[in-house]
């Protein structure tokens, strides 16, 4: 009797213990994470503006920023040009990474080097690399365009246009971030092991089989997690596309987070902005929900 | 006996010293050079955005900070960041600056917000205002606006930015039998004429269209409220706004640049120095440039007036000006630095280092000197800058000053866009625009 009394109190101590060292993590998440996202979203329950500081307590009509957001065709727009760019530039960073990380997974000194090469974009400023695409992309500057018109294949400014200005900026997202996804697939597929892949060369297997049926299965759950990341990262693109097109021509750049952005700092309607970031937080949260959810049945599989 | 007197000495000087010391810090009163100076410990944050003025005003800094003892910080963001920046500054009452650019665009929500001071106080104490400084002299139009309700000056103008057309080729217009277009049909037939002479595209603006496009508009007949401030109901999809937009829309699109869109005012301002393109609508500020000594056009370029409609001639005029922030901690030393970056001896200088012309004083103006040197080719551009000036007096520039105008500004730069690149029709962008211009004002709380 006594020593279960004495157990139990052990436990409970241990839980004690256990809770006081999660105390000071718990309170910095909560300064720094669930502070300003509550903050976020009581403001968002207000017509906040600076030039009417009464507006900070308003809170008459707590759904009106969320009717108004789902109501303006600018937002859904914004939408649509978000998962545009989110698809292409997720797709194709995979796809270059891949592909990249296959070619360089083989032991030689030169590989390693060009390797460290190919990092370079990642490292750089974001604000380096929008200057860079800039200069890239402007036509009376732009080496890429000289050259063009030097072959005979003159290019027109590529973001001035609406059709062809998400697609220069895709381009210049996935130069700065296919070594991410190189990096990790590079790492898993170096942490494939050695038999089944020499079973199956054993067994006749080619290149692309062997890729196919060995090396994928063992990459899958790094590369739904790549994928997960650029895509929680793709919808924070913002560097470039306020240097290169500042959300234009005609709003035909404009991704969710510029556009609050641009309500919220260009006009100063905090309200609307920390709304239209509210919407932005659940996305984010349903869509990391659907990923981890496919990616633990893929390994589950 | 030597050694007590030369003590007794020492002593009474300290003695004197001391005795003097709180005289000394009294504002206006240290002297100027030798032991503390008038504004010493004093770090004045300083915020304005990059134009030609506080681009050369940059230089001359160290010699106030030599002459006060102040230690200044000096920034100048571009046009955009800095007003967004200084926007959110200003409301929060941050305290971040002292001195800071009173942007014309925000004229009204800044000063009728109560975010910066009035100035009447300092200027009315001749012990913190030179008497050589005259408030009077600055131009009637270029303070007007800087104005509370109450009539008190909230900003001193730095700047009179007005509107005018240069050509970079004017030689090339010549060539073709044409001179500098009054209106804009000798516009349309001057562009069509020299595009793609000398290998230069025709035309450019500047892709801040809230402000390029607007003389077009207005001399189309049109304007961007009904009747600012009283009656600020937007008639941007009115028969003459959809008009206005097509022609200047068809100007940028058939005669400008690949990229046209892309182009700031800095881009501009090169590409006519460096004569990559020939004509521009645009601040006199800019087009005077082309007459620098690293200009490649300066032997050709030439300036008139803005073009006008048949509803007439409404070139852009407006004012930045310096103000003080409410939370600034040090308003005193900021109104120092005010009254040092606005005094006539210093955009003199200004104009002798630098050429700089878009002064606000009008005995400046006045000098044969200044006369002189801003004839241009022959063209007396101080005699323009004084005519768009009586022109801008007219009023017809109130619609930037109301303080929900910003988010149209910009809402106006987009419908331009979609306009240029063909996303949309002019009438279609002008009607989305409309739509878009009541959403904002009714957001700004604005009853129409």
């Amino acid at each position: 009797m006594t020593n279960s009394h004495r157990s139990g109190g052990w436990e409970a101590e241990r839980r004690r213990s256990y809770r006081l060292g999660l105390l000071p993590a718990l309170l910095v998440l909560g300064l720094v994470t669930i502070g300003p996202a509550l903050y976020l979203l009581i403001t968002s329950l207000t017509p906040l503006t600076p030039t009417n500081p009464d507006t900070a307590l308003d809170f008459s009509d707590p759904l009106g920023n969320y009717r108004e957001i789902l109501a303006t065709d600018e937002f859904w727009r914004s939408v649509w040009v978000q998962v545009e760019l989110s698809a292409v530039t997720v797709a194709t960073q995979v796809a270059a990474g891949l592909g990249l990380a296959l070619l360089l997974d083989r032991p030689s000194r030169f590989l390693e080097a060009l390797r460290t090469g190919f990092l370079v974009p990642m490292v750089l400023p974001p604000i380096v690399v929008a200057i860079i695409w800039k200069v890239l992309y402007t036509p009376d500057i732009s080496p890429l365009h000289h050259l063009l018109t030097w072959i005979g294949l003159p290019v027109r400014s590529l973001i001035t246009n609406p059709s062809t200005a998400i697609w220069a900026i895709a381009a210049a997202d996935t130069w700065e971030w296919f070594p991410f996804t190189m990096l990790m697939l590079l790492a898993a597929l170096q942490m494939v092991p050695k038999e089944p892949q020499e079973a199956a060369r054993i067994d006749g297997a080619n290149a692309l089989q062997l890729f196919w049926h060995v090396r994928l299965a063992y990459i899958r759950p790094t590369l739904v997690v790549a994928v997960l990341f650029r895509l929680i990262d793709s919808i924070k693109a913002f560097p470039l596309i306020y240097v290169l097109t500042d959300g234009g021509p005609g709003g035909a750049t404009q991704v969710t987070n510029y556009y609050a952005f641009e309500q919220t700092f260009n006009f100063s309607y905090w309200g609307y902005g920390s709304a239209v970031a509210m919407l932005m937080v659940l996305g984010v949260f349903l869509l990391s929900l659907v990923v981890n959810r496919l990616g633990g049945e893929m390994l589950d599989e | 006996m030597k050694h007590i007197a030369r003590q007794r000495i020492r002593r009474r000087q300290v003695l004197a010293t001391a005795a003097a010391a709180p005289l000394l810090m009294l504002p206006g009163k240290a002297p100027a050079q030798g032991g503390t100076k008038k504004l010493s410990g004093v770090t004045l944050n300083v915020s304005c955005w990059s134009s030609s003025y506080p681009q050369y005003l940059a230089s001359y800094i160290p010699e106030f900070e030599a002459q006060t003892g102040a230690k200044v910080n000096y920034e100048t963001p571009s046009f955009p960041i800095y007003n967004q920046r200084m926007d959110i500054e200003l409301a929060t009452r941050s305290g971040a600056h002292d001195v800071v650019n009173v942007t014309f665009i925000f004229i009204g929500r800044w000063i009728g917000a109560g975010w910066v001071v009035p100035l009447t106080d300092y200027i009315d104490n001749p012990k913190l205002t030179p008497p050589d400084w005259d408030v009077n002299d600055f131009l009637g139009g270029s303070t007007a606006a800087f104005k509370d309700r109450n009539g008190r000056l909230c900003g001193i103008p730095w700047i009179a930015d007005v509107q005018m057309a240069g050509a970079s080729r004017y030689d090339l217009i010549q060539q073709a039998g044409l001179k500098l277009p009054d209106n804009f049909d000798e516009m349309a037939t001057m562009l069509k004429a020299i595009n793609h002479k000398g290998g230069i595209p025709a035309f450019v603006a500047e892709n801040h269209y809230g402000w390029t496009f607007i003389p077009y508009l207005q001399g189309f007949g049109g304007d961007v409220f009904r009747h600012a401030p009283t009656d600020l109901t937007p008639v941007l999809d009115s028969p003459e706004a959809v008009a206005a937009a097509d022609f200047f829309c068809n100007m940028l699109r058939e005669y400008g640049p690949d990229g046209a869109l892309s182009y700031t005012y800095d881009q501009v301002v090169q590409t006519l120095k460096q004569g990559g393109v020939n004509y521009s609508t645009n601040n006199e500020t800019f087009l005077v440039q082309m007459a620098n000594p690293d200009s490649k056009v300066a032997k050709t370029c030439s300036l008139s007036l803005m073009p006008g409609g048949h509803a007439g001639r409404f070139p852009n005029v407006a004012g930045h000006g310096w103000g003080i922030p409410v939370g600034s901690r040090n308003k005193d030393a900021a109104w120092e630095f005010i009254t040092w970056a606005t005094s006539k001896q210093l955009f003199l200088r200004m104009f002798r280092d630098h050429g700089y012309s878009s002064v606000t004083r009008r005995s400046l103006i006045d000098m044969p000197e200044f006369r002189e040197k801003l004839r241009i080719n022959g063209i007396d551009v101080a005699q323009l800058y004084l005519d768009t000036l009586k022109l801008g007096s007219k009023g017809y520039t109130i619609y930037r000053t109301v303080p929900p105008y910003p988010p149209i500004d910009h809402e106006i730069d987009v419908a331009i866009q979609r306009i240029v690149s063909k996303e949309s029709t002019a009438k279609e962008s002008m009607a989305q625009l409309q739509r878009n211009a009541l959403t904002q004002l009714k957001r700004a709380g604005v009853k129409l």
